[in-house]
């Protein structure tokens, strides 16, 4: 440990600030985070509400800041209101993929043998179907469903997180420490939880953190799609509306375009910076 | 703000009208020049074969009719026009018919077309497949000469009836000899046709294109026009409009690109937007009420809804201006059989609530009462309509969860497993309101499954009458008396009506010429289409 910090947090916190494009990703993701808990208090209204005339643009009416799509719903409360679900969908199929992908890594790993080769197996096979075919598959057969979307967009990407969990394993598990703790007879779960894991999970969390990045993406693709849950705003249903009216009012697109854009950017900036703060390698270069 | 805006569109939508007047008076005034390649599509996708005995929709429909033809059509102006028969006159009993056939005609492969070919179609092809139980009273078809055939019923059967379905989707003359002793619906000639028609098949690039050579041995004199006609299939609305500006598509029929760009086209002048031709393929959006619920199956309860929906709004903004609001069931298109005096529901939320209010539902906690709305996903419209409704119908305090499913899902949703209490969907037909408009409310148009029918369990034995008569009363306008009454029964009762009725556009390129001419005219053989160039 480098003894020249005064505690483990803030040397964490030195190191990622030390990136400053992760510090500009960090402002991103705070503020889409400030929207959507603010959400209900600047756009009171349902978001999916007709306000205005169809087709205004932005900046035309104080009163709708970002225009109004084809059926004259105010944009900016679409994507104000519109962050919840993204965020909810990156999180929740963040978590899904972390779980699934850490479990199978993991046991794959530690107990080896046929366990291992019929895991991996598995997640060959998940990693050779197209993802977003198999999404589509699920909502088409779940149902257009926010928690549908989330499990299947859950189901698809934890595979790089199940390969990268069973490296990261594979070099810890006949280590000294565990064999010492082998020996004095803990349990399987308890070296796998409570010893191997918080030594793999670094490159893990940044990795989870893309993987939120991507959840966003694959939403938006469904929901363009025309897939998405239609009783909820959505940054990618709302890019689908705009669609057919690219030539005209290529505003509709280009504004959740943006959003998503941004997004996707900075959570890809915060990995970065988290890779940098995590990895032990980078810790001490200055 | 709004009227304005509704009358500016009103006068934009007289000014297109004029024009396109004004474009038909020059069509037929211009010599017709010979020869080119017509390159057409339609707004919908390459059919799963080209031509499919049973029906299968619109796009077989359209590759099949440029190369079979029908003993009769349909003109704009709703009168009968002989193709290959010359004449069908009823008996004095309207029990019998007599079909004069055109001499003269050749099939493709150079045999005679006969009277045999005709009572062929008749009880082999028309009855029992393609006409969905309209012929089931046709006792007899004989061949009195080579040239005349007998059309034997056993009731009375009305003449614009039997007409309609000659000159309809079920009505395509295939040859006895190619496949007389096979099964029609699975024959291979049914992607290598053989038929009387302008154009003769000559290639299908599967996944592309359909190349369509004249027939050089057509019954008309000097027809067709055209030296190729090729139907080419895209999958996207957008790219059709690039291939017309392209110069890769010279017309597209059936709502072929984005509303929002067939002003920008129109203006260029390089292309001709026009509402002809769909008189008796109008498309209309419905609304559909579930009897087997509790709550929506109260007529009262539908008045109300339809109350709380603003069809004007649904016509102006979804539609582009390209729909009108329905008058009820029957596309107010329609001059023989829509009825302007069934009970309307104009736009009125207040009045909404009063009528939920006394039909027991108040406001209990923030709802009245929760329903499911299912809105077909086929049309881009349909999802916005869904969004529309919802937001109206929470506007009168009912919570409204909405699903917009894709194609299979949304046909499984609504035909099969009868899983909503309100329906978006839509119905397209002929003017005869026997047996495509009809089964959508008759206790005999229940069929679990069949798309397109009956689908709210609706069931009253007075409306049941009514339809029972409409196919064997003869008198025009008692007839027409009875569909009035049909019309006003549903839109008393509500199992089903109609939102706003869709107004199906064709563009074409301004050279192509005399087209649009019929009253479908998607499904005609367009054997008078020619190109000045």
């Amino acid at each position: 440990m480098a003894a020249a910090s005064a505690s483990p947090g803030l040397d964490f916190l030195r190191r990622f600030a030390r990136n400053k494009a992760a510090l500009v990703g960090l402002f991103v993701i705070l503020s889409v985070i400030g929207l959507a808990i603010f959400a209900s208090q600047l756009y009171p209204r349902p978001p999916l509400r007709i306000v205005g005339r169809p087709e205004l643009w932005p900046f035309a009416n104080p009163r709708h800041l970002l225009g109004t799509d084809s059926l004259g719903r105010d944009i900016a409360a679409m994507i104000v209101h519109g962050t919840r679900t993204t965020l909810l969908i990156g999180i929740f199929a963040s978590l899904t993929a972390t779980l699934i992908g850490v479990t199978v890594g993991a046991s794959s790993a530690y107990f080896g043998g046929w366990l291992d080769e019929t895991l991996m197996r598995v997640t060959e096979l998940f990693q050779t179907v197209p993802n977003i075919i198999f999404i589509l598959t699920i909502v088409s057969i779940l149902g257009p469903d926010i928690w549908h979307i989330t499990l299947a967009v859950g189901l698809v990407t934890w595979t790089p997180i199940a390969r990268l969990t069973r490296a990261e394993f594979l070099t810890l598990r006949d280590r000294e420490f565990v064999q010492a703790c082998r020996s004095m007879g803990m349990s399987d779960l308890r070296i796998i939880l409570g010893e191997i894991l918080p030594n793999a999970l670094p490159p893990v969390i940044v990795l989870s953190s893309l993987v939120i990045a991507s959840a966003i993406l694959f939403e938006s693709a469904i929901s363009f799609l025309g897939l998405g849950d239609p009783n909820i705003a959505s940054w990618g249903g709302l890019i689908g509306d705009g669609r057919t009216l690219i030539r005209s009012s290529w505003y509709i697109c280009a504004v959740p375009g943006l959003a998503i854009m941004a997004t996707v950017l900075a959570l890809n900036l915060i990995g970065d910076g988290l890779n940098d703060a995590l990895n032990p390698n980078l810790r001490d270069r200055s | 703000m709004k009227m304005s805006r509704r009358e500016l569109l009103a006068s934009t939508l007289a000014a297109g009208t004029l024009a396109s007047a004004g474009f038909g008076e020059a069509q037929a005034q211009a010599t017709p020049k010979k020869g080119g390649t017509l390159v057409a599509t339609w707004g919908g996708f390459e059919p799963q074969a080209l031509f499919v005995p049973a029906g299968g929709g619109s796009s077989p429909y359209f590759t099949s009719t440029k190369v079979l033809e029908r003993l009769l059509k349909l003109d704009n102006k709703l009168v009968f026009q002989p193709v290959l028969a010359l004449e069908v006159t009823p008996a004095a009993d309207f029990r019998s018919y007599t079909i004069k056939l055109r001499p003269d005609v050749k099939w493709h492969d150079g045999r005679d077309f006969t009277a045999d070919d005709v009572v062929f179609n008749a009880l082999e092809y028309w009855k029992p497949i393609s006409s969905g139980g309209a012929l089931a009273g046709l006792t007899s078809a004989e061949a009195v000469d080579k040239l005349t055939v007998k059309f034997s019923f056993k009731d009375p059967t009305p003449e614009f009836f039997l007409k309609s379905v000659l000159a309809g989707k079920a009505g395509l003359v295939i040859p006895k000899h190619v496949y007389e002793g096979s099964n029609i619906i699975t024959n291979p000639a049914n992607n290598a046709l053989v038929g009387t028609g302008p154009y003769k098949v000559k290639q299908w690039v599967r996944g592309s294109h359909v190349e369509l050579a004249r027939n050089e041995a057509y019954w008309a004199p000097g027809l067709p026009y055209l030296d190729q006609l090729v139907i080419r299939w895209w999958r996207d609305p957008a790219s059709r409009s690039a291939a017309l500006e392209a110069g890769q598509l010279d017309i597209g029929v059936f709502n072929p690109i984005p509303a929002p760009d067939l002003k920008r086209l129109e203006a260029t002048k390089r292309f001709a937007v026009t509402t002809d031709g769909y008189l008796s393929s109008a498309w209309i959006s419905t609304i559909e009420f579930n009897s087997r619920r509790p709550v929506v199956s109260r007529p009262e309860v539908r008045q109300a809804l339809l109350h709380a929906i603003d069809r004007d709004f649904i016509a102006d903004t979804i539609f582009f201006g390209r729909a009108k609001p329905s008058i009820g069931f029957i596309p107010a298109s329609n001059p023989l059989f829509s009825n302007p005096k069934a009970p309307q529901y104009p736009f009125d939320p207040k009045k909404a609530g009063k009528l939920l209010d006394a039909a027991g539902f108040p406001v209990k906690g923030g709802s009245r009462f929760k329903v499911n709305l299912v809105a077909a996903g086929w049309f881009e419209e349909n999802v916005k309509l869904g969004q529309y409704v919802k937001q109206a119908l929470e506007d009168v305090d009912v919570t409204v969860d909405l699903a917009i499913p894709d194609r299979a899902t949304s046909l499984k949703r609504i035909y099969s497993d009868y899983e909503y209490d309100i329906a978006i969907s839509n119905n397209s037909g002929a003017i005869e309101l026997i047996p495509g408009w009809t089964n959508f409310v008759t206790t005999s148009g229940i069929v679990k499954g069949a798309a397109f029918r009956n689908a709210n369990g609706y069931s009253n034995p007075t409306l049941d009458g009514i339809v029972s008569n409409l196919t064997t009363e003869v008198d025009e306008k008692k007839r027409a008396g009875l569909a009035h009454e049909f019309v006003r029964i549903a839109a008393t009762d509500l199992p089903i009506t109609g939102l706003v009725d869709i107004q199906s556009v064709t563009i074409a390129r301004s050279d192509v010429r005399n087209h649009s001419n019929l009253a479908d005219y998607l499904g005609e053989s367009w054997s008078d289409v020619w190109l000045d160039r």
